[in-house]
């Protein structure tokens, strides 16, 4: 253990294991109830009888082929979702947990910049939104066809790309935030009204026109709105979650320098 | 006497002959939403000097010191260290100094191995040796979760990180607070083994015992404060007896008042009670004289001690 970048991703080890074994879990009972599903005549009148409303917010079209099923039953919400849950919560700890625990005095006494503790830190942010990602990735993917559920390896990786992002936007801003308060709380609950209001504005667009111009706002949309599961990469889209995160990361370096820290 | 022109005095016996003081406040001022917090601190320490910060819990000196580390900054007043700005190049200083903080935190979850080579490589030390070397003499457990240390070895782990490498700086906040006897030798030890190979040491403590054992000089802060920088040996001429006697029978004030060195005299009925300060034996001659029930003689304590100095500056 010798950066900075090592400790934080070994604090973070045993966490990052177990986030991984949910997610694997997570995807095997999404896929192992996909063949009750799978090409049923009798599901696809039931679901067409459903309002269009309902259809657009539980991303229900196509339900019974297999990326209908994955956008509907993992990635309209789930997936992004529990990703989102862990980039914030380590997130908001990585800066504001140290100084909550009372360690960045001794850390800062060391001959290390404010803008290398954050700049390694998101490092492992990322590291660690990337390998459960990966691991969610993988598990749908591989196992899949055991299930007789086939997605092909691009739309599956433009769709994990986009929750990833998505996460590591919002755990970004939760690190962020937590600099430039010392408050894990403050930064935990900053994330996470920002991420629901942006799935909300994204998910009620599709309902309500007049939303529709501004969904834009939207890094939901933006990371997965555009149905990557069928259409594939929007690079022009993820791009967007991504210069929010690297923006958010300079403001954190902001944030964090300006800041007298807490005893 | 007044302190204030005698550290600016000091001031110029560091900077005169062209050597950076090793430690510069220059009009520093920081206040605390709570109120607390210092007030126009100015103070210089020279290269290879020992400083004792001396005050009560709450009057400053841990603010001071992470000042000094740039972990706070100042509303106003200018700080140097090894002559750059404390802020700017805060990186370069740190490479220079060792630290340990008042408040102690450790990544509990680790072993005092895995911090200390964490902290070994965030310093730059090539190898483990010197933090082995360190180790080995202050007798710490390595091996152990921090969490499960004892006070003891907590503290250890600090002094260790703060040792290794030999930084020329070491800014050492209370390091014997709440300590047994026994590990404070072990810092004592430390300390002098610092002082005799050259090092300059920021020492804070509210014991005045314990500076003045080490330290060539020590700053008096209370509430927020600079009220006095002295010498030790300054300190030691000047340092007063308290003589608290009763007699068999009343007796007047005028015997005692008079005597050389008595700074103050107050008798109540039988009792009587003198600041005495350099050579005890006319008081002690003149008490022999009359017919005694209990005697005291002791020193001053260092509430004592600010009191005389905080009344001496208001002269």
């Amino acid at each position: 253990m010798h950066s900075i970048y090592e400790r934080s991703m070994s604090e973070e080890r045993r966490s990052i294991v177990g986030w991984l074994v949910g997610l694997v879990g997570f995807s095997v009972v999404m896929l192992a109830m996909y063949p009750t599903v799978s090409g049923n005549k009798a599901f696809s009148k039931l679901l067409d009888a459903y309002p269009d409303a309902l259809k657009k917010l539980f991303s229900l079209s196509d339900y019974t082929t297999g990326p209908g099923y994955l956008r509907s039953e993992v990635f309209s919400f789930m997936a992004p979702l529990l990703l989102a849950i862990f980039a914030i919560l380590w997130g908001s700890d990585l800066i504001a947990g140290e100084e909550e625990r009372r360690t960045i005095d001794l850390l800062l006494a060391n001959p290390v910049s404010r803008r290398r503790v954050v700049t390694e830190k998101w490092l492992a942010l990322a590291t660690g939104v990337t390998l459960l990602a990966a691991g969610l990735e993988l598990a749908l993917g591989l196992l899949g066809p055991a299930f007789r559920l086939h997605v092909g390896w691009a739309p599956l990786t433009a769709v994990v790309l986009g929750s990833g992002l998505f996460a590591l936007a919002f755990g970004t801003l939760a690190l962020a935030t937590g600099a430039a308060t010392g408050s894990r709380g403050v930064a935990r609950g900053a994330a996470t009204v920002l991420a629901v209001a942006t799935y909300l504005l994204s998910t009620l667009a599709q309902l309500v026109g007049w939303l529709r111009p501004v969904e834009s706002a939207s890094l939901w949309y933006h990371a997965l709105g555009t149905d990557p599961l069928s259409s594939g990469f929007h690079l022009g889209h993820l791009l967007v979650p991504a210069l929010v995160a690297a923006a958010l990361v300079g403001l954190a370096v902001l944030g964090f320098e300006r800041r007298d820290l807490a005893t | 006497m007044r302190p204030g022109r005698e550290d600016g005095a000091d001031i110029e016996e560091t900077t005169g002959d062209g050597v950076d003081p090793t430690i510069a406040l220059e009009g520093v001022t920081k206040h605390y939403r709570t109120g607390a917090g210092v007030d126009d601190v100015t103070l210089s320490v020279g290269p290879g000097e020992v400083f004792g910060f001396l005050g009560p819990n709450g009057a400053g000196k841990t603010t001071v010191i992470r000042m000094l580390l740039d972990l706070i900054r100042p509303d106003a007043g200018r700080i140097r260290v090894f002559g750059m700005d404390a802020r700017a190049d805060s990186v370069r200083i740190h490479r220079r100094i060792g630290y340990v903080p008042g408040e102690l935190s450790l990544y509990d979850r680790f072993t005092a191995r895995e911090m200390l080579t964490h902290f070994g490589y965030l310093r730059g030390l090539r190898d483990w040796s010197a933090i082995a070397v360190q180790a080995e003499r202050l007798e710490l457990e390595l091996d152990r979760p921090m969490r499960k240390l004892s006070k003891g070895n907590r503290q250890k782990v600090a002094l260790v990180s703060a040792f290794a490498g030999d930084p020329e700086l070491l800014l050492l906040d209370e390091p014997t607070s709440g300590l047994d006897p026994i590990v404070q030798q072990q810092v004592h030890a430390e300390v002098r083994r610092a002082v005799d190979e050259g090092r300059t040491v920021f020492l804070s403590s509210h014991v005045l015992a314990e500076v003045g054992q080490v330290a060539d000089r020590v700053g008096l802060i209370r509430d927020g404060r600079l009220i006095a920088v002295e010498r030790v040996s300054e300190l030691r001429r000047r340092a007063m007896h308290l003589v608290d006697a009763t007699f068999a029978s009343p007796v007047s004030e005028d015997r005692f008042a008079t005597l050389p060195g008595v700074s103050a005299c107050e008798v109540v009925d039988h009792r009587l009670h003198l600041d005495v300060s350099g050579s005890l034996r006319p008081t002690v001659q003149a008490l022999a004289d009359v017919e005694l029930v209990d005697l005291s003689i002791r020193e001053p304590t260092l509430e004592e001690l600010f009191l005389s100095f905080y009344e001496q500056s208001r002269d």
